[in-house]
């Protein structure tokens, strides 16, 4: 099964960058010898974009941030589905401004007949800030970074 | 830092596109705007590194264009260390920076702005997006699509050194350089990207401008202003996206300042409103008048309209002819040999595809060059850094870069000018006229208002994540509406969660 894992997020933006970080920890951990058929990677934006670099996987492992404003404590780790995505509120950087949202997206590349992924965990971390330059998390999402990295190399 | 005057202390607002209309003592639109989460501590976070980190820091600034960023930090590096990049440099960053136009126009057309033409502004927002447009023209489209985007991301990633985040920029050079094997790759790709540019201006024939009900919309008064219109241009006063100077033309069409990038801060300057945080720029000599329409009002615009109405012409064949074109198709006539400029903001999306033409023709050019394969694109930098300023043209407007250091190169102060800042004045008028056509004397006319006003700011491809980072959804988008005394008196939204 060919198996994408993708941080999404902005590395110098505080909490934002948590899925990225997340990635590099997860590559770090299967060097020298990761497997052929895992592709670890990071992205910044979602939609058109995030679909396109799906194209020709089997399974995804999406992380990401999240704000829920349902009381979650900061750091607290979802886990999440495709059709969460789709019916409840979408992770930070699933969806884009300048063009459509990963579902719209994966909706479409389905429908263009693409080798489009079946398999999707999708994980978030609640965050606190998105708004402030720093390349450092707040600690609640800092500690929840090795917790998510051993659960993404647990479901591998 | 200036400072920052706010009235509504701005939540996180999960990413919602927000819009605030405030309304007069007759209840009749007095302002209104897009607000737009701004990010904190940009230059806190720059100052006290390297100089030559920012076109690999800037880049992050913004998923959507990591490329464009790259490029105004590059050129600003060039100018800090005063190393003149040579021409076989400037040609091959050119080239790299045409196939990210190619990718970026491509995606505004048919994901965001598109929908609006190919399916109906009064479709429902659920089916208006790219699995919209698949549905209704077809999955081969789709697929062009995809393809023109994935061959233009393969050579941002073999010019860029990455894919994502493009690390190939340095000051007075470029660190990859380009064998024959990849000009040959890149010349096809050149060729299949006019091929797909000359379909889309098809597609923009065959479904909106045979189409009389939207020709009357793009020309409608609702969606019309008439401001100043800035963009770069070469030698010629012609468009140039890469380098050149930067052209302002009046309301009429006659050109009214020319600026080496450099002297941005003389001619630009940001107004203040006390019913927001945003900072609004508009042109110095002018002066601010509010905003207002006209040749007294100092509000410039910056967009694909605004390069086609600064320049002279496109200087590729291809895109000329459309050029001229839709000049004439929009009624606009020549005076003292170049056409009036077209006010109808609408017909951004048409000035896009044009754009779109002119990049790929560009590309074509630029990779069958014989100096596009030089492989010396170094030099040794020799002066003491001080100052630097950079721009280029990113799809959504003027970007500029401007650094200084102390005598190491080590960063002191960090400006940024982002494209769509320039727009912000446009735009807030914009949705001001926008939401005028659905509000008088306090009466809401709720249905429609939503997508008149998405329409009225979405040519702009307003890219919120230079001050913020995402949006959730297909562009949510929440309009309050308060009265004289600051009540709400209306909430409309669109795919925001409740």
């Amino acid at each position: 099964m060919k198996t994408l894992i993708v941080g999404l997020g902005n590395p110098i933006l505080t909490d934002d960058g948590v899925g990225v970080k997340v990635a590099y920890a997860v590559e770090k951990s299967l060097e020298p010898n990761i497997p052929k058929n895992i592709t670890v990677t990071e992205a910044s934006v979602g939609g058109l974009r995030l679909m396109e670099l799906m194209i020709g996987y089997d399974r995804v492992i999406l992380i990401d941030a999240i704000m829920t404003s349902n009381g979650h404590d900061y750091g607290h780790i979802h886990e999440l589905t495709l059709e969460d995505l789709r019916q409840i509120t979408p992770t930070e950087h699933s969806a884009s401004a300048h063009d459509t949202s990963l579902v719209t997206a994966l909706d479409a590349g389905k429908r263009m007949g693409l080798h489009m992924p079946t398999a999707f965990d999708i994980i978030a971390v609640e965050v606190e800030n998105v708004m402030d330059f720093s390349d450092e998390p707040t600690p609640a999402v800092a500690e929840a970074i090795p917790i998510v990295t051993k659960m993404v190399l647990e479901q591998l | 830092m200036k400072q920052k005057i706010t009235i509504d202390p701005i939540t996180r607002l999960e990413g919602h596109g927000k819009i605030e209309i405030f309304l007069d003592e007759e209840g009749e639109v007095e302002n209104a705007y897009l607000q737009i989460p701004e990010l904190r501590g940009f230059e806190q976070f720059c100052v006290d590194r390297p100089a030559e980190e920012m076109p690999r820091i800037t880049n992050r600034i913004c998923g959507v264009c990591p490329e464009a960023h790259h490029m105004a930090g590059t050129k600003a590096l060039d100018a800090l260390f005063d190393v003149e990049p040579s021409s076989a440099v400037k040609k091959v960053r050119e080239l790299f920076y045409q196939a990210f136009y190619c990718t970026d126009h491509t995606v505004h057309f048919y994901a965001l702005g598109g929908p609006d033409f190919v399916l109906g502004p009064d479709s429902d927002p659920a089916e208006r997006n790219i699995l919209g447009v698949i549905h209704k023209v077809g999955v081969d489209i789709g697929m062009e699509v995809i393809n023109c985007r994935k061959r233009n991301h393969h050579v941002i990633k073999m010019l860029g050194g990455r894919g994502i985040h493009p690390v190939a920029g340095l000051p007075g050079g470029w660190s990859v350089s380009v064998t024959e094997e990849m000009r040959v790759e890149i010349e096809q790709i050149a060729r299949e990207n006019v091929a797909f540019a000359e379909f889309s201006l098809k597609l923009f024939d065959d479904v909106v401008l045979a189409n009389q009900d939207y020709v009357d919309l793009i020309v409608s008064d609702a969606f019309t202003h008439k401001t100043y219109y800035m963009g770069t241009v070469d030698e010629n006063n012609q468009i140039n996206f890469y380098d050149g100077m930067i052209r302002v033309v009046d309301p009429e069409g006659k050109e009214f300042i020319k600026y080496h990038p450099k002297d941005y801060a003389e001619h630009i300057a940001e107004r203040v409103e006390p019913w927001t945080y945003l900072k609004f720029p508009y042109l110095k000599a002018v002066g601010w008048k509010g905003f207002e329409d006209g040749i007294d009002s100092g509000v410039y615009c910056a967009t694909p309209l605004s390069r086609l109405n600064a320049t002279d012409g496109m200087p590729t064949p291809k895109a000329q002819a459309h050029y001229e074109r839709f000049y004439e198709t929009l009624g606009s006539k020549k005076v003292d040999g170049r056409y009036q400029p077209v006010h109808h903001r609408l017909a951004t999306h048409w000035a896009r595809l044009i754009e779109l033409l002119y990049a790929a023709e560009r590309m074509l050019e630029l990779a069958t060059d014989p100096e596009i394969t030089e492989p010396n694109l170094r030099v040794a930098v020799k002066t003491t850094p001080t100052e630097g300023i950079g721009s280029v043209e990113a799809p959504r407007g003027t970007l500029t870069h401007h650094y200084k250091t102390d005598e190491n190169g080590i960063l002191t102060m960090v400006n940024l000018v982002v494209g769509t800042t320039n727009n912000y004045a446009p735009i807030a008028m914009s949705v001001k006229k926008a939401a005028q056509s659905l509000i008088t004397k306090g009466t809401v006319i709720t249905e429609g208002l939503l997508n008149t006003i998405e329409m009225a700011f979405r040519n702009y491809d307003p890219c919120m994540s230079c001050a913020t980072h995402s949006l959730p959804g297909q562009m949510p988008l929440e309009v309050t509406i308060k009265d004289a005394d600051g009540e709400v008196v209306a909430n409309l939204s669109q795919f925001v969660e409740k």
